[in-house]
């Protein structure tokens, strides 16, 4: 487990300081984790729609194609996220019309291009984060995902660093937890995968202080493994880094 | 040089103790507390109106601490904010071991003024090294010593408990009801602000305090809480630690804010907090003497069933319920434990599955060779963790209030038992109705040492909460 910051990732953090953004994009958040060792779905920047095309290849199909732009936050809301494409031709058109659909919603803003990304198998839905507590510190919070921790808040926490079994606890304390435990004839869900992903995402947290916000959602769990879908960097703003 | 840290043992068990301020508007409160302090006792106060009045409670007036004769250890402060600065230079410059500040109107305003002040004694202090305690705070408590916060707090024997708060009045409350539960402190310190020395220093101080068994505290917020958790991790491995957090409602927290300039944090992440700690989260000051109770006076235990004694058959159900409900279990008895019972126990108008319906087979309290038989019975049971026990029911307060005495055989006998038992043992003595002579016959429940309750919830709760600490400890033990 790294515990000093690596270069690369020094360098995405210096990267994005410079162009003076705070958030990381999905592309540089999971480069961040992956090499913390958190399990990711790798995703990697497409400039162009050959280069879209060429990473569906290499990563095996069905992929996912999301815009990469510092300017659009809320990236499907705008046409900017295509799911499950199948083949080649689905991946470059999909490409021309995500680029479209983010030019015609914002003319102004810099597109880096498009994310690529192979479909992950569906798994138990968990969320994972962090966010900073004005006496705390940085918190990590833990619960299942969709409707789950949107309305019943289902969610546990506990204080950076944490240690094994503080995120054994994390994963028991939650009224859902059953699900995990596998429900109505399910496998169950790999726990320790869980409780690992959460340490080192806890050693991660403690490794770079100025990431000030950190969104692992969702996490597909698996009867074996687990892995972060999506995930969201925010680095502290310039005064407080 | 020592620093604020290490001066506070000196601070916390002083030979001299020196009153700066006090006055007659507040009937010289702060000499008065210090009535029965058992070292040397100074006033310094300047104003010739407040001297005499000084003198006639016969302590000694300076008008300034560098006249006070010999080293000081701890020196209460009661000047008017805009002097308090001047005074901790005096202290820092005595070298006083530490100062709690009484005045108030520091960084709890919000405004500029009080902010800045309270910095600047601050900074006097930690340069000093003197454990600065407060500002906006009681002081310090040491029983043994007659150190007091407030005049009516019981001098003499130290207790078990450790106590630090952030509100005066709680640290003061809880020591006077504590004490009228058998609650006892050993140290307790009124932090108010805590400019200087934080919640985690005084957490560090009582871990390694010998007098101290327990430490529970009232907290509504600290500087460093990372330094807090560390601080309450590693005390909850050597000791049980209760924590009653103030200011978990927003609108609550917005009181902390004005009340000692604390910061908000979600309860969410406090509850969090109290976890990754191993400690005890309680809500009231009277769910943590409750729990004290449990924890000072019940053998630890980490297992969860509970024998159940009652004296009817609708406290049967209800106790039962309760403890349920607080998240322990109500097991069936080994067929050991039942083959004995069927040999004695009266099941007209009484039942033995567990909960135990024992008014009828016991007399009601007066067959004391049937309820020592029920207790040895539990007590052999592999099913049974802990033991409940209703001592009366409404009716049964007749009884001594036509004869007090008639209580002590009873009290005789569960505390022969507690003392070869293994199981924790909480009693519950509920009348409502008499509460002059349930008063009383509580009184003397807690004089012989046993925990008892005001109701089947409340003593569910209080085991519960302590069961849950021995499990978790043995739990990172292990």
């Amino acid at each position: 487990m790294p515990s000093t910051t690596s270069d690369s990732t020094a360098a995405i953090i210096a990267g994005a300081r410079e162009q003076g953004r705070t958030v990381l994009s999905e592309v540089e958040a999971k480069q961040l984790l992956a090499e913390a060792g958190i399990p990711v779905v790798e995703a990697r920047l497409a400039a162009t729609r050959d280069e879209a095309v060429g990473l569906a290849g290499e990563f095996g199909y069905p992929v996912a194609l999301k815009i990469v732009s510092a300017q659009i936050t809320h990236k499907s809301d705008i046409g900017g996220v295509k799911l499950n494409l199948g083949t080649a031709d689905e991946v470059g058109a999909a490409f021309d019309a995500i680029i479209a659909a983010a030019t015609s919603a914002d003319a102004s803003a810099k597109l880096d291009g498009v994310s690529v990304q192979r479909m992950a198998e569906p798994g138990v839905e968990v969320i994972t984060g962090m966010t900073m507590d004005a006496q705390f510190g940085p918190v990590l919070m833990f619960g299942l995902g969709g409707v789950l921790v949107e309305v019943l808040k289902d969610v546990s926490f506990r204080v950076v660093p944490i240690t094994e079994r503080d995120a054994t606890q994390m994963i028991h304390e939650i009224q859902g937890f059953p699900i995990l435990e596998g429900h109505r004839g399910q496998e169950p869900a790999d726990i320790p995968a869980l409780q690992d992903l959460l340490v080192k995402l806890s050693s991660f947290v403690e490794a770079h202080p100025d990431v000030a916000e950190l969104d692992l959602n969702p996490v597909f769990a698996y009867p074996s493994g687990a892995v972060a879908v999506d995930a969201r960097i925010v680095l502290s703003a310039p005064d407080d880094a | 040089m020592p620093d604020s840290k290490s001066n506070l043992s000196r601070t916390l068990n002083p030979s001299t103790v020196v009153v700066v301020g006090d006055k007659r508007m507040n009937g010289y409160m702060w000499l008065n507390n210090m009535r029965d302090f058992t070292g040397k006792l100074y006033s310094v106060q300047v104003d010739p109106a407040e001297i005499s009045g000084i003198e006639e409670l016969g302590v000694r007036n300076y008008t300034s601490l560098a006249e006070v004769p010999g080293e000081i250890d701890y020196v209460l402060c009661a000047v008017p904010r805009t002097i308090a600065p001047r005074i901790i230079a005096d202290c820092a410059a005595r070298h006083v071991g530490g100062v709690a500040l009484f005045t108030s109107g520091f960084a709890e305003t919000g405004e500029e003024e009080g902010v800045r002040l309270q910095s600047e004694l601050g900074e006097i202090a930690r340069r000093a090294g003197l454990a600065l305690i407060g500002p906006n705070c009681m002081g310090l408590y040491n029983a043994k010593l007659g150190v007091r916060q407030a005049g009516e707090q019981p001098t003499g024997e130290a207790g078990p408990v450790g106590f630090i708060s952030q509100s005066g009045t709680h640290a003061i409350n809880f020591s006077l009801t504590g004490a009228a539960q058998g609650v006892r402190i050993s140290a307790s310190i009124s932090i108010g602000n805590a400019e200087v020395l934080d919640v985690a220093d005084y957490v560090d101080y009582l871990a390694a305090d010998s007098d101290t068994q327990v430490i529970a505290m009232y907290v509504e917020g600290t500087k460093d809480g990372r330094r807090l958790l560390r601080s309450l991790r590693r005390a909850a491995e050597a000791k049980p630690v209760v924590i009653w957090k103030g200011g978990v409602t927003e609108a609550g927290a917005r009181a902390t804010a004005s009340h000692t300039a604390s910061l908000a944090t979600s309860n969410d992440v406090w509850n969090a907090v109290v976890r990754q700690a191993g400690a005890i989260a309680t809500e009231s000051l009277d769910e943590t003497i409750d729990v004290l109770k449990a924890l000072l006076r019940c053998k630890p235990a980490t297992g969860l069933g509970m024998g159940l004694l009652a004296m009817t058959g609708g406290q049967s159900v209800v106790i039962t319920d309760a403890f349920v409900r607080a998240g322990l279990d109500v097991p069936l008895l080994t067929d050991a434990s039942y083959a004995e019972l069927a040999g004695f126990f009266n099941v007209i108008g009484g039942s033995y599955k567990n909960p135990l319906d024992i008014g009828g087979t016991i007399g009601f309290g007066g067959q004391h060779e049937q309820l020592q038989r029920l207790l040895d019975i539990l007590e052999a049971d592999a099913n049974v963790d802990a033991i409940a026990m209703e001592l009366a029911s409404g009716f049964l307060a007749r009884r001594w209030q036509a004869d007090p005495a008639s209580l002590d055989p009873l009290l005789d006998l569960l505390v022969a038992h507690q003392d070869r038992s293994a199981k924790p043992l909480v009693t519950i003595l509920h009348p409502g109705h008499l509460e002059e002579v349930t008063a009383k016959a509580r009184a003397r429940v807690v004089e012989r040492g046993l925990a008892v309750f005001p109701s089947f919830e409340r003593a569910a709760r209080a085991l519960s909460s302590a069961i849950a600490y021995w499990r978790s400890r043995a739990a990172a033990e292990a």
